[in-house]
């Protein structure tokens, strides 16, 4: 291994340490109620948005702008459970047996509210959020790497692991898992299934917003900034198996990884397209994943 | 037809008769709309509204397309879009290197795209809800990047000039007109025959479809073509009003429109969408100029009417229709 692949893997593992937290959040809403929420990647927006501008426009300190950041996220997420969410499993939406349908719309047309309303509120124009640290650039030998994009790294890795161990071990993370598992059953054993559903849309979103926040200054801030990573994220649960948490986190490296080099040695153009045909592959034949459980029967 | 429930007894019959008569009334409506549609030239002749109206019909194509594959056969394929850009590249296509006439071109466009339609929905036979979303998400974002990116063949984002067919925007928007009414006649004819049961009952059960003896693979699949051949044609048609394709009409937010317009009219009702797409598009196109929260207004519409009101506009209509006449 030459001192660029070194470079290329160690900047493919950092980028997907970022897609995890964008997955884990999408993975836990479907492990819960069995749907993929098409505004993800919006949630990931309104977080960078909300960070470059509590710290730019109000003058808050960055330390203090981030995990604001993970709170608008959260209430975003809250918001959004108990409004448009709730009918899916409290039974009175007037979709009856088309539930599945219902939510590819609603979060559909919520992620097209969200694109648009920041559009003519906020502003078509990107913004570049301010740096954790001003350092530009780290040199750990073969590899190379700004100072803001190592300390945010080091910042996610805490936050999946606090985030992993939580719902591993603390009572609410039991109680989300048990509803993955059986909700009829978990209900029955007396778990509050709407309580559970509405802490991990706000866990959900909080982390997609917090990721959002951590790469605002990279990735400037626009309306759509969170398409891309929306689709990234689709393409990691699908991967680690719809709802499975370690899978999600295990497939972000992955792709982060294999991103990093088919971009250097394939094809430059099409390193989004990569993604997606692997995407549709395991779709059509591997609904599963690599690492969740075979259970899906249509 | 036999006249209401009380000469017949027979309770399986009045269902099929039930929902023949809800889609002739449909059906009803929207000619009496297109009818309207057709006598605006008499009145308006500025340019540029008879041009949102033409891609007003190209849109309530795509959009009635789109609710015969979701609304009555329940596939929600997240990529109508993209099958209006794959009937465009291929007149395109065709007409740019080997000179072929748009007319055959257009053609050409229905085969290909209802081909590519019918081996998605054979692909994704198996896959229900959000694993269909997905998978024809991400179809659509492929075949977007593909056309963005063979730069060599299709010029990329700058677009591929094409022949026009047509010298009038009157003549473009009979053409329009009468390609929309005749696809709705096709549509209707589909519906009220066996087939329109058919793709309802796989819409409501299809395990139950399966055991009644539909044939669930056979007509999911060839809703999947027809929807995908109907979208290729507006697509065709609009790249030789346009005189230009781009990948721009793949993109998910042209999805998002035609998803709008769909939800908005009433999914599931023939008059519902075709009727919405032009209200969507002309009001959208008086709002970019009160202050551009066209996009916003009808995103926030979609989540309300698919939260509160599922038939939609169309819906809202009966019920007030129905409240009237019993007062």
């Amino acid at each position: 291994m030459s001192g660029i692949d070194v470079d290329l893997a160690v900047n493919g593992l950092i980028t997907g340490v970022f897609y995890a937290l964008m997955a884990i959040g999408l993975s836990l809403i479907f492990g819960i109620l069995k749907i993929v929420n098409f505004a993800h990647g919006e949630f990931y927006m309104v977080g960078a948005y909300a960070y470059t501008l509590i710290a730019l426009a109000l003058g808050v300190p960055v330390w203090i702008a981030l995990p604001l950041a993970f709170v608008v996220g959260a209430l975003l997420g809250w918001l959004t459970e108990r409004t448009l969410m709730r009918p899916l499993y409290a039974g009175y939406t007037s979709w009856g047996l088309m539930r599945d349908e219902y939510a590819v719309i609603v979060t559909f047309g919520l992620s097209l509210f969200l694109i648009n309303f920041v559009d003519k509120v906020i502003g078509p124009y990107a913004y570049r959020g301010p740096p954790l640290v001003e350092t530009s650039r780290v040199v750990l030998g073969p590899v190379l790497i700004s100072g803001h994009r190592l300390l945010a790294a080091g910042i996610a890795i805490a936050v999946i692991a606090v985030t992993a161990a939580l719902i591993k071990w603390s009572f609410w993370g039991q109680q989300i898992r048990a509803v993955s598992q059986n909700r009829l059953g978990a209900s029955l054993a007396g778990i509050d299934t709407a309580k559970a559903s509405v802490i991990v849309f706000m866990l959900s979103g909080g982390l997609a917003a917090f990721a959002g926040a951590l790469l605002s200054p990279v990735i400037n801030a626009s309306p759509d900034v969170g398409i891309f990573p929306a689709i990234k994220s689709y393409i990691i649960v699908v991967l680690g198996g719809m709802g499975s948490v370690p899978g999600a986190i295990i497939a972000s490296l992955f792709l982060g990884v294999i991103e990093s080099f088919g971009a250097v040695y394939i094809s430059f153009q099409y390193r989004d397209a990569f993604g997606l045909i692997l995407l549709m592959l395991f779709l059509l034949f591997r609904p599963q994943g690599l690492f969740g459980e075979k259970g899906r029967e249509v | 037809m036999a006249p209401s429930s009380a000469t017949s007894p027979a309770g399986n019959r009045s269902g099929v008769q039930l929902s023949n008569t809800k889609t002739t009334v449909e059906f009803r409506a929207a000619l009496v709309a297109m009818a309207i549609v057709a006598l605006i030239p008499l009145g308006v002749s500025n340019p540029y509204w008879l041009g949102v109206l033409i891609v007003s019909m190209y849109f309530a194509i795509l959009a009635g397309a789109w609710n015969l594959l979701a609304g009555y056969t329940g596939q929600f394929s997240l990529a109508p879009a993209t099958f209006a850009m794959i009937g465009a590249y291929t007149t395109g296509l065709l007409n740019h290197y080997f000179g072929v006439p748009p007319l055959l071109g257009i053609v050409a466009a229905v085969v290909v795209s209802g081909l590519v339609g019918l081996l998605l929905g054979r692909a994704v036979l198996r896959l229900v809800g959000p694993y269909l979303a997905l998978t024809t998400l991400s179809f659509a974002e492929i075949m977007r990047l593909v056309a963005s990116n063979s730069i060599d063949i299709t010029r990329g984002d700058l677009g591929l000039g094409v022949a026009g067919l047509l010298d009038s925007r009157i003549g473009w928007y009979y053409l329009f007109l009468g390609a929309l009414v005749v696809l709705l006649i096709l549509f209707y004819m589909l519906l009220r025959s066996k087939a329109g049961l058919f793709l309802q009952a796989i819409r409501d059960d299809e395990v139950a479809a399966r055991r009644a003896g539909v044939n669930v693979v056979f007509w999911k699949t060839t809703a999947f073509a027809i929807s995908a051949a109907a979208s290729g044609f507006a697509g065709a048609l609009y790249a030789h009003f346009a005189e230009l394709v781009t990948p721009e009409l793949g993109l998910i937010g042209q999805t998002g429109l035609i998803v709008s317009m769909t939800v908005i009219g009433g999914m599931g009702t023939l008059a519902g969408p075709v009727v919405a797409a032009f209200l969507v598009y002309v009001l959208s196109e008086w709002l970019r100029d009160v202050g551009g929260y066209q996009l916003v207004v009808f995103a926030a519409l979609v989540v309300i009417f698919a939260r509160f009101f599922r038939e939609g506009l169309w819906g809202l209509a009966r019920a007030a229709v129905q409240r009237w006449g019993r007062a």
